[in-house]
Order: C-alpha cells, then structure tokens, then sequence
C-alpha cells in the first residue's frame, strides 16, 4: 500500500477541505480518467483496492496513472480506553482529495475497456466519481 | 472549418470577482483580446458556439473570427482558457489578435496512425508520451495537426520530435530529441496473496529527526569550538 517513507512527524490534525482541485484535475498522462466528484479522504486501501480492480480487469496492456498519494496519517484510540492520555497511534494513511481530483488515468485500452474498469474501480472508493476523457471532458 | 465560427463579443466595462460571477450566471463569458500591437480590451461573448468545439485538440490552432462592436472583425487564436475543475464549464478565456504576416508560436496537437509492430506481434503497450509540438509558423500554414506513422515501431525503439513530417513553412521549437511515442515491454504485475496483505500492519515511516545522541555530538562540538576561539 502507499504510504510516505519519511515524515516530519508522526501525527497532524485533521484539517479541512474547502473550495475545488485546481491542480490535479485535467488528465495529464493518459486517455481516460476518473474523477472525484466530492471532497473527502481516500484511505491508501481504497486506492490500492481500485488499482487491483483495474489491473485485474484490463489483465495485460494499457497503462495505469495514480493521481493521489495518502501523505496524511489518521490516529485511532485503542477501543475501551478512557478519553485524555494524548493521541491515538497512527492507524492509516489517506489522500485528502477535493471536487475536481483526477484520481486514476489510464491509456492504451478502449474506451469501452476503460469506462468499465474505472468503473469497478469507483466501487472501492467512498467518494462519487465520474469517467472524464481526452475527447469528451 | 474553425475560421467560420464567428464570436460575438461586447466591450465589459464591470470588473472584479463580483461582477465576472454575475456575467456568467447570465450565460456570458469574460474574456480579454490582446496581442497584434492592438490596446488589450475586456469582452464578454457567449460561449455557446465554441462550447464543445474548446474541448477539442483545433481548439489550440484554428483561427476564429471575433466581431466586436464599432470595429472590425478580428482574426482571433485561443491562447488560454479556464475551465470549471467539477462541471467543466468555461470561466475566462483569453484571445489572441492574428496578423497575417506575423509569424505565431503554437502547439499543435500529433496524431498517430497504425498498430505499432511491438504491440501487434511483441505483445508490447504503446505509450504517447507527448502530444503536441510547439511550432512557429505563419497563421495560414498553421497545421490542424501532425499525424506521425507509428506502424513500424518495436520494443524498445521510439519516434522522436525530429522524427515528425512537417510542412516545409513550419519551424519546430520543440527539442528534436524528445520522445514523442515507443513501445515498451509489459512488467509482470506481482500480486500479492489477499490474506497477507490484509494481515501485515503497516509499519511507519522514518522520521525525518535527529536523534540524541546526534544533537548531544553537534551540541558538544559547537561548545568546543567556541572554547578554541
């Protein structure tokens, strides 16, 4: 899964996710893309989750583009503990993502081909998506 | 068939973030013209005639006609355009004045053509790596696009900037060694048992800190050299 290999340090706050993607949302590398209609995190398990949907669908050829890295770690408690006594361990790693994000793009197979896997792919995500092309953007 | 469309525009005279918003939700554009020696002027148009046309690759060369009342029309090249990153409507656009006789730097966009030997017997995957050119040329030769044949091309070998068939009007900018396309082997994609990637904790990254005894070290050595000085 993706996660950074040196941090600064071990836990952030949580922050907010206001306004749209102005980077990040014009398909770059490849054909096909999909789109992150909402703001929201994206755990590094959605994102390799979506990334083993698509490669097992497209099997061999074509080529696959990850747009979003998971840089920000996520604290959890242990269950059954008392509130106080600082903060959780790091638990996951996620992606903030805002409207607009182009999260996977993909080239070398048919449209037909890509909408169906980005398709499966959308399914391993808590966001909605949409299918966004070179030609009909 | 782009120096046909014919945008109608009108000199704006409201300006700010205030009154661009007003314009759009009244189905108008801001925009500015420049270029040709002519002052820069803020316009509105409506962009219903290039709406699907801008997404298109001719949308970087085709020369448009700009009617602006009390002057001329205008020859007029999209330079640059903002889109919406959610609902892809456009938000600003800036236009270029075209003048016959001045020649223009421009991106135009490749096409290729053919099922490169590498994918069609190697079992390789084409990349396309870069798609447009940026050229210079007058306005009139200004190709639509550059169509590259890529039939030929195996594992491994690749077709280069200098490699493209241009016109003999066409001078290109861009660096003749890059790489416009290749074909390149398949990787074998690993994958791992499900059960083993559930399981296995991530561990956590390295800190970017220093440790102790580190800073105790450079702490020590900076109290010496200040003791020999």
């Amino acid at each position: 899964m993706l996660m950074p290999s040196k941090v600064k340090f071990r836990k952030q706050q949580r922050g907010r996710m206001r306004g749209k993607a102005w980077r990040g949302s014009k398909l770059s590398f490849g054909d096909y893309g999909l789109k992150v209609m909402e703001p929201g995190w994206i755990t590094a398990r959605q994102i390799e989750a979506g990334r083993v949907a698509i490669m097992r669908f497209i099997k061999r050829g074509g080529k696959l583009w990850i747009r979003a890295f998971p840089d920000k770690p996520v604290t959890k408690k242990p269950a059954e503990t008392r509130m106080g006594k600082g903060k959780g361990a790091p638990e996951f790693w996620v992606a903030v993502v805002k409207p607009g994000r182009i999260l996977f793009e993909m080239e070398g197979v048919s449209e037909v081909d890509a909408r169906e896997a980005l398709r499966l792919a959308s399914h391993k995500l808590a966001l909605p998506t949409r299918f966004v092309s070179r030609t009909g953007e | 068939m782009a120096e046909n469309l014919k945008i109608e525009g009108n000199i704006r005279e409201d300006f700010g973030k205030n009154a661009a918003r007003r314009l759009r939700r009244s189905g108008r554009v801001p925009a500015v013209i420049y270029g040709a020696g002519s002052p820069c002027t803020a316009i509105t148009f409506d962009p219903r005639p290039i709406a699907r046309f801008i997404h298109s690759e001719a949308a970087h060369t085709a020369v448009l006609t700009m009617e602006l009342p009390g002057t001329e029309p205008a020859r007029v090249m999209l330079r640059e355009w903002q889109t919406d990153p959610v609902r892809g409507k456009l938000l600003h656009v800036d236009f270029v004045r075209v003048a016959r006789d001045t020649r223009l730097k421009v991106k135009v966009p490749i096409h290729v053509t053919g099922e490169p030997e590498g994918v069609k017997v190697q079992g390789g995957i084409f990349e396309f790596v870069l798609r447009e050119v940026e050229v210079e040329c007058l306005p009139d030769d200004i190709p639509e696009h550059i169509t590259a044949d890529v039939t030929s091309l195996t594992i491994g070998r690749n077709l280069r900037v200098a490699h493209l068939p241009t016109g003999e009007n066409i001078k290109v900018l861009t660096d003749p060694d890059r790489v416009v396309a290749h074909v390149v082997a398949l990787k074998a994609e690993e994958e791992k048992p499900a059960a083993e990637g559930a399981e296995a904790a991530p561990e956590e990254p390295e800190l970017i800190r220093k440790g102790k005894a580190e800073e105790e070290a450079e702490a020590e050595a900076g109290e010496e050299a200040k003791e020999k000085k």
